[in-house]
């Protein structure tokens, strides 16, 4: 009797979000490999996976990548598995805030949660708002830190069937966290902040000639319930433009990515239905960026820098080892029955916390896009991102398997708060920074 | 794909550098290099019943070369946007366009012959008089005394139009973390939110020669030397985003580009207007108090263009405060400057006399504005949709008047637009359209019945657009409508980018109404009057009526 009042006063504690993590979950949410590197049957590192033996990865594999892979069209390379520790100050402030933090009643809502990882603890199954705290966990991860930039960003847009390169776009993009601030100074938060931003991210693009002098803000706020700020300022018309939210969930110029596949996910939390599906080991494209082999057909950077290169078919994509990782499986649903998607799948690295696979299915509920983002790690990168403790995105693809058409993006992202200041963050910055 | 090359900029950024007041280094410019892009272009146009009517080759380069930081100031670079165009319309369709393109009456491309141009009151314009007729060239003088050549080549001229923009940019910190922005030389300043039309985005005269309202603001703005400085002050305790800005424009006063007679875009048929005569000494003397007719030869629509001479108290100065607060971007604008449009000076024949002067019936004068205004947009999250609000007041102005010359009057001026993405799966799945309308209002406060303008009057325009192929194919529609001109155009075309460097546009543009008549007193009010005050009414879509055309452009960046 007494084990099933505990049993229930824990299942109405976890559903309201209360559930009380430890030091101990701290730790095995930051170190999952302290004790061992995962393991699966018949994946060991230096083997290749291809279309001859793509049954040894059905169970390390997403479904649809390990299509591509029946398909012939990319060939996969397992490396080891790296623990990618993110920063010190990020996991002490997990720690500092542990019971801290709680749900609120409805989806979005969200108290005590002001730096650091808010659940800790593993997911479990019975609990209904699982899958909502894993997606509160990567909103609020160190994903770029504190502030970071992506100095230059290459897309390409190729048609995967006859492999023709149709477009390169060149951008720059900035990260900056307004709060949750842990290692940059100020911290916790740049002041003064009226509407209480929680983050910004600013893109300006480069080239080609078409589309030079773009650029794109986002404000995202602190209260989850509140619609981002979006701005676009067109080189042609000189003029900073408001975005309507319909734009988010648009091909951003032309690609096959929205603004709201971003990073894996760049929404609102009360935008979805989060379910949890499950936790189990997965190659993911986790790397160490100065060991793969790099592009040569890219310009060249003055540092030498050299981006990450393309293969399989369409060269759509990242020519990068994957590595055996612990991974959540994240469901998200759209609550607005009009949006262009019906579902996401999501694999989140349960260490980092990024979103480095995702299948996003149409409105119809078939299998649309199948969006990847490479992971390096910081100490195999440029040099000042050595010990940042920041899990770089290194390339991506978003491969439309309906279209057969793919975008990828190659990446020198850097942790240098010089590069992404307050000031960039700003709607007369768009001005100033156009014609 | 942009080339990077070091170019000899180092020299213009040094003296530009100089002009900051602040030291540049060899070694600090040397170093840098400039990054060029451009474009290449034909636009060949062709009207219906005309013929070719544009065949305008474009060359752009536009650079940018960083200097680091001078001094005090970082972010300092230095711009600049150079353009050359040949249109060989003139070449190709000379009996059409050109100098020797006579018209058989004032306004034949736009409306039958009425009772003031078959009658003894209006010549035809002289196309291209400073060609064609010495003493109308220099009545025109230093406005609408382009020859030929000018429009063939039409950034090479005295005021060295080859270089669209030419400016330094460079910002300091101040002590308090608020930051100074300075743009000083050849810009544009665009002000406002409003496409199509010009309401705070005025501080710029425009080039309608180029393609009457229809080419992107950008390419027709004519860049005046200005400085514009910037107190950032980023956010505060009430704003996310806090700017107040100073614009002096020192340059010598330009007017808007009207179109010179002869040309093939000419808004209101304005510059063939201003190239006529009134044939005054074919009238009767019993037409004249006295019973004698003083005039011995026809007497020229303007007798002086008075275009400001440079100095110090005829510079323009703005001001903008703007900010971000909640979920509104938002502006507050102040202008003094002139306007941009002639006004017609009647000049008596005598004092008391509503006879014309015997040596030109009107002067042009470029009198002072002062205008207030602002500009707010707001995202309605229960919509989806931007709301777009735009207004202007403003003192000083001077309108036409059918028996009075013109008068000064205060005007207000407001758009209210909606821009909204909505996706239509039937059409396409995958990416939304852009649906973005317009309704652009004026009311003339101080208005006169003789006033070839209505009191109210308020045009509407529609963009629909949609994209499909990543984005390398966008057709889209533009529906613009005078209301009370009851006036139409509509111009559908279609965008094709193969690559990055090839972007083919195939439009057409079709006009419907604006054939309103004006009931000119110099003419008895004969209800077929159309010259020389029914383009006001009609507008530039009405008075372009009869220019529908089919356009092709085709364009190489790098």
């Amino acid at each position: 009797m007494f084990k099933k009042l505990v049993i229930a006063m824990a299942v109405v504690a976890s559903t309201q979000g209360s559930y009380a993590a430890t030091l101990q979950d701290v730790e095995n949410s930051f170190y999952p490999y302290k004790n061992g590197m995962p393991t699966a049957p018949g994946i060991s590192v230096g083997m290749t996976i291809d279309q001859n033996n793509w049954q040894v990865a059905k169970d390390v594999l997403d479904p649809a990548m390990l299509e591509q892979v029946k398909q012939g069209n990319y060939t996969i390379k397992v490396g080891e598995t790296d623990s990618f520790d993110l920063h010190p100050n990020y996991i002490a402030a997990t720690q500092d805030r542990l019971g801290k933090v709680k749900l609120g009643n409805e989806t979005g809502q969200i108290e005590g949660a002001d730096a650091g990882r808010p659940f800790p603890e593993e997911p479990s199954m019975s609990d209904p708002r699982a899958g909502e705290k894993l997606a509160w966990n990567f909103k609020y991860g160190y994903n770029w830190g504190d502030s970071a930039a992506i100095y230059p960003f290459y897309w390409k847009f190729r048609d995967m069937e006859s492999g023709k390169l149709e477009r390169t776009l060149k951008f720059n993009f900035h990260f900056l966290n307004f709060t949750h601030r842990v290692n940059q100074e100020p911290k916790p938060a740049i002041e003064p902040n009226p509407s209480e931003l929680f983050r910004g991210t600013y893109v300006q693009v480069l080239e080609p000639f078409d589309v030079k002098d773009t650029q794109l803000l986002i404000h995202r706020f602190e209260d989850d319930a509140k619609r981002d700020n979006a701005y676009l300022y067109l080189g042609f018309q000189r003029r900073v433009r408001r975005l309507s939210t319909g734009q988010v969930t648009d091909a951003f110029l032309g690609s096959d990515i929205m603004i709201e596949d971003f990073e894996g996910y760049n929404g609102r939390i009360s935008d979805m239905k989060w379910t949890y599906k499950g936790t189990r080991n997965m190659l993911l494209p986790f790397y160490k960026h100065n060991e793969m082999p790099l592009a040569t057909d890219m310009p060249a950077e003055s540092d030498g820098y050299q981006f990450v290169d393309y293969t399989g078919k369409g060269a759509c994509f990242p020519h990068v080892t994957w590595q055996l990782r612990k991974v959540y499986e994240v469901e998200a649903e759209p609550v607005d029955p009009n949006h262009p998607i019906s579902k996401r799948i999501h694999y989140m690295d349960a260490q980092t916390f990024t979103i480095p696979r995702t299948s996003v299915y149409d409105r119809k509920g078939d299998l649309w896009k199948i969006w990847t983002i490479g992971q390096a790690h910081p100490d195999y990168h440029l040099p000042k991102n050595k010990g940042s403790g920041v899990s770089i995105d290194d390339a991506f693809t978003m491969i439309d398997v309906q279209a057969n058409h793919c975008t990828t993006g190659q990446f020198k992202g850097q942790v240098d708060p010089e590069l992404s200041p307050p000031s960039k963050f700003s709607v007369q910055n768009m001005r100033s920074s156009g014609r | 794909m942009s080339k990077k090359i070091t170019t000899t900029l180092t020299q213009l950024a040094f003296g530009a550098g100089t002009a900051l007041g602040v030291g540049v280094t060899a070694t600090q410019s040397i170093a840098e290099e400039a990054n060029w892009s451009g474009y290449v272009e034909n636009a060949t146009y062709h009207r219906d019943g005309v013929g070719i009517s544009k065949f305008r080759n474009t060359a752009q380069a536009e650079f940018v070369k960083p200097i680091d930081s001078v001094g005090r100031w970082h972010n300092v670079t230095l711009n600049g946007t150079l353009r050359a165009t040949y249109d060989g319309v003139y070449d190709i369709n000379e009996n059409e366009f050109g100098k020797n393109a006579t018209e058989p009456y004032l306004g034949s491309n736009w409306h039958p012959e009425g009772s003031a141009t078959g009658g003894p009151f209006l010549t035809a314009g002289v196309p291209f008089p400073c060609e064609n007729d010495p003493s109308l060239c220099r009545n025109l003088d230093d406005y609408m005394d382009h020859k030929e050549r000018d429009a063939r080549f039409p950034e090479f001229n005295d005021e060295l139009d080859f270089i669209r923009e030419l400016y330094l940019d460079a910002t300091t910190d101040l002590s308090n973390g608020d930051q100074l922005s300075v743009r000083v030389g050849k810009q544009q300043v665009v002000w406002g939110k409003t496409d199509l039309f010009r309401v705070l985005d005025v501080i710029n005269p425009v080039d309608y020669s180029r393609h009457n309202i229809y080419d992107e603001l950008e390419d027709i703005r004519i860049p005046q030397w200005m400085l514009n400085v910037e107190w950032r002050m980023g956010p505060t305790k009430t704003f996310d985003d806090s700017n107040l800005s100073m614009v002096w424009n020192f340059d010598k006063f330009r007017p808007n580009n009207l179109g010179t007679c002869g040309q093939s875009y000419r808004i209101l048929d304005a510059g063939c207007f201003f190239s006529s005569y009134m044939r005054l000494d074919t009238l009767p003397g019993a037409a004249f108090p006295g019973g004698a007719n003083p005039y011995g030869t026809a007497v020229p629509i303007i007798h002086d263009v008075k275009r400001p001479d440079w100095e110090l108290g005829n510079t323009q100065l703005g001001l903008k405060w703007e900010g971000v607060y909640g979920d509104s971007t938002f502006s507050l604008n102040g202008l003094v400057y002139r306007q941009q449009l002639p006004s017609l000076h009647f000049r008596p024949l005598a004092p008391g006399i509503p006879a014309p002067a015997a040596d030109g019936v009107f002067d042009i004068h470029f009198p002072w504005v002062r205008m207030i205004g602002g500009s707010v947009d707001y995202y309605s999250q229960t919509m989806d949709a931007v709301w777009r609000l735009e207004t202007t007041y403003s003192n000083g102005e001077e309108l036409p008047r059918d028996t009075n010359g013109h008068k000064r009057t205060d005007m207000l001026r407001y758009v209210i637009g909606f821009d909204k993405n909505q996706l239509i799966p039937a059409l396409n799945p995958n990416r939304a359209f852009l649906i973005s309308a317009q309704v652009f209002g004026q009311h003339i406060l101080e208005h006169e019945s003789d006033m070839p303008d209505f009191e109210d009057n308020w045009i509407a325009t529609l963009l629909f657009k949609g994209w499909w192929q990543n984005d390398r194919i966008s057709p889209q529609i533009i529906l613009a409508h005078d209301i009370r001109a009851g006036a139409t155009a509509v111009a559908p075309s279609v965008e094709w980018i193969p690559d990055d460097h090839w972007k083919i546009t195939l439009g057409a543009n079709i006009k419907f109404g604006g054939d309103e008549t004006f009931p000119w007193s110099v003419n008895g009010n004969q209800p077929d009057t159309y010259e020389p005050l029914a383009r006001f009414t009609n507008g530039p879509i009405g008075v372009a009526n009869q220019e529908d055309e089919v356009q092709l452009t085709v364009r190489y960046s790098f």
